[in-house]
């Protein structure tokens, strides 16, 4: 089974094993406040996360894992580096997607430091969500922790490839 | 409407892309709007769980206990409660956007948050795998560098922040 129904399932069960535990203990009246803020959060967050869907989807009919793996096993050295933490951030896939993309580029001779950029960015930034990072956590912290996290893929792909 | 129109731009421009590329390749675009369902689907539990937890949070829970545990203040002891909560989460980190804006509004530090992000791009329930096509080597060496990443981002973005 899918594992983001397990994980929804789990997570589910605790938040409202903790609403119940509330409803027991605590003030009642808080409980249909959250309630009804859930509704409208619910509606809200449907439409951006589908629309955010949308374009992932839009994306994966146009890179397909054989094209951007061809792509990628153009590029050599340092510019590979670049190159692959540039594509990895484009994907937005699920990160077991990722793994049998960087197992065919390992198979045919790309470096440990290319496949580390493109697998960590894959994960670890996403140009498409960015907007949503805009908006929730604000302009700063995003600029801040993505333009980190960049730096970081080149430096972890470096240290990947001397230490492999 | 005009605040509806900025609040709403990215969908709006969004819902324009997929019109324009209707109109050149439908098919593609028709199949995209039904992988994009059935992703929807797939993460509705998860959804419903964040929206809930996070209105509880906000309704429940006073700012000075979200501050004592993960403000800022509480540094690296915070921050690794972040990491581990964003290791054993799989899904997209962006799912969990709107429960983190809730507990930065409640206090929570933005190097707390930043940490969380950051160790979201380690998928513990995807070790095992990632092991059986990358090698236990690379994955070993890969997860354990993106763990100490997700430390160094929360120095980094919340040295940039008073709070």
């Amino acid at each position: 089974m899918n594992t983001n129904i397990i994980e929804g399932i789990v997570l589910l069960a605790l938040v409202l094993a903790l609403y119940i535990v509330y409803f027991f203990r605590g003030d009642r009246k808080k409980l249909v406040d959250a309630s009804k803020k859930s509704g409208k959060m619910f509606i809200q967050n449907s439409v951006r996360l589908f629309a955010i869907f949308v374009i992932i989807a839009i994306l994966e009919k146009f890179l397909s894992p054989k094209s951007v793996s061809q792509f990628l096993l153009k590029f050599k050295g340092f510019t590979g580096i670049i190159v692959g933490a540039l594509t990895g951030a484009i994907m937005m896939a699920p990160a077991a997607t990722s793994y049998p993309i960087g197992q065919y580029l390992l198979s045919h001779n790309a470096s440990y430091s290319l496949v580390a950029a493109f697998l960590f960015t894959w994960v670890g930034i996403g140009v498409v969500a960015l907007p949503l990072e805009f908006k929730f956590l604000g302009k700063k912290f995003t600029l801040l922790r993505n333009s980190f996290t960049f730096i970081a893929a080149i430096l972890i792909a470096l240290l990947m490839g001397v230490l492999l | 409407m005009k605040n509806i129109l900025k609040d709403w731009a990215i969908e709006i421009v969004i819902l324009l892309i997929a019109i324009v590329l209707a109109v050149f390749n439908p098919s593609k675009v028709s199949s995209a709007l039904l992988s994009a369902t059935k992703t929807y689907l797939n993460l509705i539990i998860v959804l419903v769980a964040v929206v809930l937890l996070s209105s509880f949070i906000s309704a429940t829970i006073p700012k000075q206990t979200i501050g004592k545990i993960i403000g800022k203040q509480s540094g690296l002891k915070g921050m690794l409660i972040g990491a581990i909560f964003g290791t054993l989460m799989v899904g997209p980190a962006y799912m969990f956007y709107p429960f983190f804006k809730e507990l930065r509004d409640k206090g929570a530090g933005a190097n707390i948050i930043a940490t969380t992000i950051g160790a979201w791009a380690i998928k513990a329930p995807w070790i095992p795998f990632a092991i059986t096509v990358l090698g236990w080597k690379f994955t070993l060496l890969f997860n354990g560098l993106i763990f100490v990443f997700a430390i160094l981002s929360g120095f980094f973005v919340g040295a940039f922040f008073k709070e």
